[in-house]
């Protein structure tokens, strides 16, 4: 039993190291799932839909930036600065594996449960 | 320790399903990123001019939805386009399914005017058959696209019915139920295109 409840727990730390932590806050994993439906969006609409502030979209945003699963093109409309977002090749990859690992943890866990 | 880290791995497990049920709420609130009023209006005043010439100049009938179809398709898809940029959301996907969808019944129609050219359709069955094909594709429409479109097509379907009891003006009074139901698709599900809001400056 002892054996089974080690393979056990070690089988949990294999799912929840094979979760992206970039991907493990729900803002930055909701903007690329947003972003693997839809070609680009723009940082007013993200913000509409995420319901974040200026601020933390922004950082959440640059982050996401940073390790390259998102780029930014900024362009003008009515003279006024927009920013488009769009997902990166590695970025899907990474979102993939994510929800991979989200789907082997939940289905362990109802397994266990 | 064991028991402490797979209760661990169900907490986890806990925080995972409550962060996708955030995900779905916010997926679902980008679904509704709604059609531009004005592709209403213009099929509204499209349809209601195409259908009452039937009755009223049926000479012009073929003429008139040679040229006003595809201009209108084109004016829909340049209208669209435009709506999405201004929502902050493009989806080239997206139009291509609409493209598809409106571009297979125009097609459709296209092809169906070829039988009373041929002498195997009279062009009054012709016109009752293109309202069922607009009834279906509406129908769809609203199943696959827009959801209020399904009311469409049953209105539609009542046009088509309509059209065995109405002997004077038949014609101009479906063009009137399309028009108005196109109006009323506008007015309780559309959305205008909303003002362009600038991205905050970083510092």
């Amino acid at each position: 039993v002892t054996t089974g409840k080690r393979d056990g727990a070690a089988e949990i730390q294999e799912r929840l190291g094979a979760l992206d932590k970039l991907l493990e806050h729900r803002v930055r994993l909701a903007i690329c799932v947003l972003l693997s439906r839809y070609d680009r969006l723009s940082f007013s609409r993200l913000k509409d839909l995420t319901g974040e502030t200026d601020g933390s979209l922004g950082a959440h945003l640059r982050r996401l930036e940073e390790e390259r699963y998102v780029r930014v093109k900024k362009e003008f409309a009515d003279r006024k600065p927009v920013s488009w977002y769009a997902l990166t090749a590695a970025g899907r990859a990474a979102l993939t594996a994510h929800l991979h690992a989200m789907e082997a943890l939940i289905r362990g866990a109802d397994l266990a449960g | 320790m064991t028991m402490r880290k797979e209760e661990t791995g169900m907490g986890q497990s806990h925080k995972v399903r409550e962060d996708l049920g955030y995900v779905r709420d916010v997926v679902g609130r980008a679904e509704h990123s709604g059609t531009p009023r004005a592709i209403w209006y213009l099929w509204a005043v499209v349809g209601f001019i195409g259908f009452a010439l039937i009755d009223f100049a049926p000479q012009r009938v073929g003429p008139y939805w040679a040229v006003a179809g595809p201009i209108g398709f084109l004016a829909s898809a340049w209208l669209g386009a435009r709506h999405a940029r201004h929502v902050g959301q493009e989806s080239v996907r997206e139009g291509y399914a609409y493209m598809l969808h409106w571009g297979a019944m125009g097609a459709a129609i296209f092809l169906l005017a070829l039988l009373p050219a041929t002498g195997d359709m009279t062009s009054h069955a012709m016109a009752r058959v293109v309202v069922l094909i607009l009834a279906l594709s509406y129908f769809l429409a609203g199943v696959h696209l827009t959801p209020a479109l399904k009311w469409m097509g049953l209105m539609m379907t009542a046009g088509y019915g309509l059209l065995f009891f109405l002997d004077q003006y038949a014609w101009t009074i479906v063009g009137a139920i399309v028009a108005v139901g196109l109006i009323a698709v506008a007015h309780f599900t559309a959305k205008r295109p909303p003002r362009v809001a600038a991205t905050p400056q970083r510092t």
